[in-house]
Formats: C-alpha cells, structure tokens, sequence
C-alpha cells in the first residue's frame, strides 16, 4: 500500500489553492509591478488616458515611461478620446480563452480624423450577439476584474483591479 | 578581412506534425533523424552551430533554455553559435536569417536550424494562456484577444469589403492547399481531401471563417542544415541551393500601432518584401515557387497582394483564377503550408525553407517545373512582424 496520504496529491501539492500569475487574463496593475499605474488609477476614476511627450507632443499608446518616438522621459498624462466607432466586429464562435465569454465580441474601432489614438482592437460588452453594425458608436466602459494577491515582507496585500472595454451608445 | 562566402540551405526533414504523443524533445529527435536521412554524409561534428526556435519550450516543455537539451539529444558540439530564438510563428527562419549571417562572414560552417513546439498540454485548455501571452498580454489580450481566429476574422470582413473577396475565393486556397498536401505523409492532415463544398459548409469558426479556413494549431519539429557553400559541397552531391536576400521587418505589438490604412492593408509585409528582393536583387516576376505564411486562407491572398505577385486588392481573383496552383503564375504552398502540413509555430518557416530548398533541387513532391528562384514567408504574433526568405540556384554574387 502506498502511503495513504499520497493519494490526495494531484499535480503539484505547493500550487494547492495559489494564485497562480502565469495564467492571468489581466495586467498587474498595482504600483509594486509597474510604472505606468496611473493608467489603472484614472480607469478607476472613469478616465481613459495615456502618456504624452512634452518634448515632441507624441502622444503614445499603449503609456510608457518614455516616448517611443524620441526618447524622451519628460512625460505627462493626457487624456483620450472616449467614444468611437465600429468598423468592423466578429462574433467568435469557438476559441474564446478560457475566463472570458463565448461568444466573445471583438471590434476594431475608429476614434476618427485626427485623434491621437487611430484604432484600437477592443472587447464590446453589453451587447448581445447579432445586436452591433458596422458604423455603431460606442463609448469605454470601465469594469472590475479579479484582484490578486502579492506577498510583500510575508505580508499579503491583496491587489484590485480594473479593466476597460467598449459598449454601445444607446 | 576574409572573403565573404556564400550561405546555402543543404537539405533538412520534419517530424510527424499533429497532435503528438511526444515530449518536445522527441520530435526535434525525429526531425534530426529525417534530416540526417535527406543528408547521409552528414555527421554530428560536421555541425558547429545551433539555432533552435521555440516559443512554447519554456512553459509548454519546462525547457526555457532550449539548446544545450538539443545538443544534448542530438550528441552535437557547436563552437560557433548555440542559441534558441523566439519570433513566435517565424522563429525558423529568423534563425535562417541569422546563420546566413554567420555562415557568410566565416564565423560558421554547418548550422543546424531546429524549430520545435509542443502545442498541446496535459489540460489542453491551458494552452489559450499561452496564446494570451503571444499577444500585448496587458492590452490586446486583456480585450479577449487570445487564439488568432477573431483577429484575422477582421481582417477578411475588411478585404471582403474593400476588395470585393469572397468566401469562396478564400476556399479556393484552402482546395489548392489540399491538393499540395496529398503525399505528404507527415502532414498534420495528411490523406485528407478536400472540395469547395465541403470547405463552404464547414462549421463557422469565426464567421466568415469556417473550419477549413483556419491552420491548425500542432505539435512537431523541423530540421535544416545552413552551410558554407564549400561544406555544402562535402555533404552533398546535390545543386547548392543559396540564401539569396532576406528581410524581417515589425512595426507594433498591439492594435493600436497597426500601420495599414485598415486591417486589408499589410504595409509591413510590403517593407519587408521590398528590402528581400533588393538584398535578393530579383523582382516578384522572377519567383517560381513561393511559401506564404497560410495561418488562414486570407492571409495568403493578402501576402500574394503584398508581395507583389498581383495588384493590390486582386488576391482573391488569383488565387481562384489558378495561379497558385503547380502549373500557375506563382505555385504557392506546395507542401501543404500551414492549412495542411500544420503548425508548430517555430518549426514552419525551417518547413517551408526545405520545401523551396527541394523545389530548387528539382526533388519536390509536387515539383514546380524548372524552379529556380523560391521565396519562403512568415508572418508572427498578431500580425506584427513579417519574414521573408529568397533562395536561388544561383548566388547573388
Ligand atoms: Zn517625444
């Protein structure tokens, strides 16, 4: 007989009941593990904003801690345009990643002439299948997604988060 | 300062493509085996450089250092070079572009190119983890955007719209691809056939996708030797095949850095092809056979658009018109490519170079008719990065 207690051990017995970073769907928001947090922080107040160069005034997306265009650090946070519209959409029947919904709508949208932000691929939600057209406008949404924990000195904080995607205008 | 040698691709072999009953390493063994069976004079220590291109050796294998296992396993000694390179779907042939570099300036002789992937996991769902993580994890994939299929879905409504594309123009690529497939024994889909009927009632992937619009994702390994033109020589008593311009060109990581004027424009391939044929110092016109990186049927038409073998916004029309078939303008995925053969990501552009490598040699399954110039492409992550390889039968110089 084998030692009864070994029967219980699926897998590997140190990941029992862990958080597991490796299989996250979502950023690690918190100020621990990035510099560009206040991206986060402003999602939580409503606001969709990203890094500009107060050098060049490249406006750069997604935010970082330099300009991508000349390297610059001397960076401020601006805000973006928060509606867009469809201009084209899939309903995807199969291969959603596990954790997210399927079907699962997916849009590449436009923020129109001129915007700093040109195009974005962006998750629609609150919105049925067969509902959206191309052409519809829509407007950032801002949602909360699963917190996570972080051990820091043996102590564990426990991280909320959010994440933002795009709904109909109605 | 030495003369600059010329760098040839000798020969090579794959594994069984497929959902596999094997361990990574196994397959990069099989593939050494039907490397070694395609150049029988070919020795362990004729081999003094290695390039394995894996992407998901790390978290699918627990292999994240991947060449010192693969000499190892393949009882190999390299002096020169001895790494593994990721460029997701390209990852092969990138390592080509780097051992033409090596082997041109006299820093190598004989490089071994390996690209390997165990796709599938015990859970295979864990699998669309890692595809977040081959995406901008923290920006595309948090909108959902893991497996290809959404992505690309977009991009063919886009062409349909703009160009005119239709569904069954998009069948006819995955036909001809079928057709290619049939002989290719370790093919993914190998023995299968398939018709424009059967390819139009398939179950909707993603719409206007169906099933056989789509490559699959598989398991497998390849295997090709780069070499000096003179150890070609020793190795081989067949016509050198030689790496005649290359080009890899990225321009974003996410969406919002795509540089089209919409999703139907790929103006990165178009970069990447124009600096090919001018390192190449050929034109589209003069191509005879070409491997393009068929992930879905649209792809290739958009990739014959962009590589200039039709007009823009006239793929659909050419690939229904015949040209891509063995007698046609430009002959295209003559082994099956992606749709058929597979696609362990970083062993199909080392594929598709031994595909061009035996078309030049006059010793493919479905040979092309006096080939003589071949060209082998690679698109990776979600469609960020393209790769292009040229080969001839003459040098450039
Ligand atoms: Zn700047």
């Amino acid at each position: 007989m084998a030692d009864e207690n070994m029967a219980e051990i699926v897998g590997t017995p140190a990941l029992d009941g862990t958080y597991i970073s490796e299989m996250d769907m979502w950023p690690f928001e918190c100020q621990e593990f990035n510099r560009i947090y206040p991206f986060y922080e402003n999602l939580r107040a409503g606001k969709f904003t990203t890094t500009k160069c107060q050098k060049c005034g490249h406006i750069a997306y997604p935010p970082g801690v330099i300009c991508p265009k000349c390297w610059s650090d001397e960076l401020e946070w601006v805000e973006l345009p928060q509606k867009a519209r469809i201009v084209t959409f899939t309903e995807t029947q199969a291969g959603a990643p596990i954790g997210f919904p399927s079907p699962i709508i997916m849009a590449w949208l436009n923020f129109g002439e001129g915007a700093p932000l040109k195009h974005l691929l962006a998750r629609i939600v609150n919105c049925k299948e067969g509902e959206l057209n191309e052409g519809d406008e829509v407007k950032f949404v801002v949602f909360d997604v699963p917190s996570h924990p972080i051990e820091i000195k043996k102590e564990t904080k426990i991280c909320d988060r959010v994440y933002y995607a795009f709904e109909p205008v109605k | 300062m030495a003369e600059k040698k010329n760098a040839v691709i000798v020969g090579g072999g794959t594994s069984k493509f497929g959902v596999r009953q094997a361990h990574l390493l196994d397959m990069i063994q099989e593939a050494m085996k039907a490397c070694s069976d395609d150049i029988p004079a070919l020795k362990p220590t004729d081999i003094d450089g290695l390039i394995v291109a894996t992407t998901m050796a790390g978290r699918h294998s627990s292999a994240l250092n991947t060449a010192p296992l693969v000499v190892h396993r393949l009882g190999l000694s390299p002096t020169a070079i001895c790494i593994r390179l990721d460029t997701l779907c390209a990852g092969s042939n990138s390592a080509i572009i780097v051992a033409k570099g090596l082997v041109e300036s006299g820093m190598a002789e004989a490089i071994l190119v390996t690209g390997a992937e165990k796709v599938y996991m015990p859970q295979r769902w864990e699998t669309n983890y890692t595809q977040l993580m081959v995406n901008d994890h923290d920006w595309d994939s948090a909108m959902g955007l893991g497996v290809p299929p959404p992505f690309f879905a977009m991009i063919a409504k886009m062409h349909m719209k703009r160009y005119g594309t239709t569904k069954e123009q998009m069948a006819a690529v995955s036909v001809t691809n079928y057709t290619y497939g049939e002989g290719h024994t370790k093919g993914h889909f190998a023995g299968r056939s398939l018709t424009i009927e059967g390819a139009l009632e398939a179950r909707i992937i993603a719409d206007p996708f169906g099933l056989y619009d789509c490559c699959p994702l598989s398991d497998g390994a390849s295997a090709v030797i780069i070499a000096s033109e003179e150890k070609a020589k020793e190795l081989t008593d067949r016509p050198p095949v030689y790496i005649r311009g290359t080009g890899q060109h990225a321009s974003h990581s996410m969406s919002a850095g795509w540089p089209g004027e919409t999703l139907a424009e790929w103006t990165h391939l178009k970069v990447a092809a124009e600096v090919a044929f001018k390192n190449a110092r050929l034109t589209p016109k003069d191509i005879d056979v070409a491997q393009t990186h068929d992930c879905f049927t649209i792809s290739e038409i958009i990739e014959l658009e962009e590589l200039g073998f039709c007009q823009k916004g006239e793929g659909g029309d050419f690939v229904a018109s015949g040209a891509i078939d063995i007698d046609g303008e430009i002959p295209t995925n003559t082994d099956g490519g992606l749709l058929v053969y597979g696609h362990p990501f970083g062993a199909s552009g080392a594929r598709q170079s031994l595909e061009i490598c035996k078309q030049l040699q006059g010793r493919a399954i479905h040979q092309v008719k006096d080939a003589a110039f071949g060209l082998a492409h690679n698109l990776s992550g979600t469609c960020s990065q393209h790769t292009v390889v040229i080969y001839g039968k003459e040098p450039v110089d």
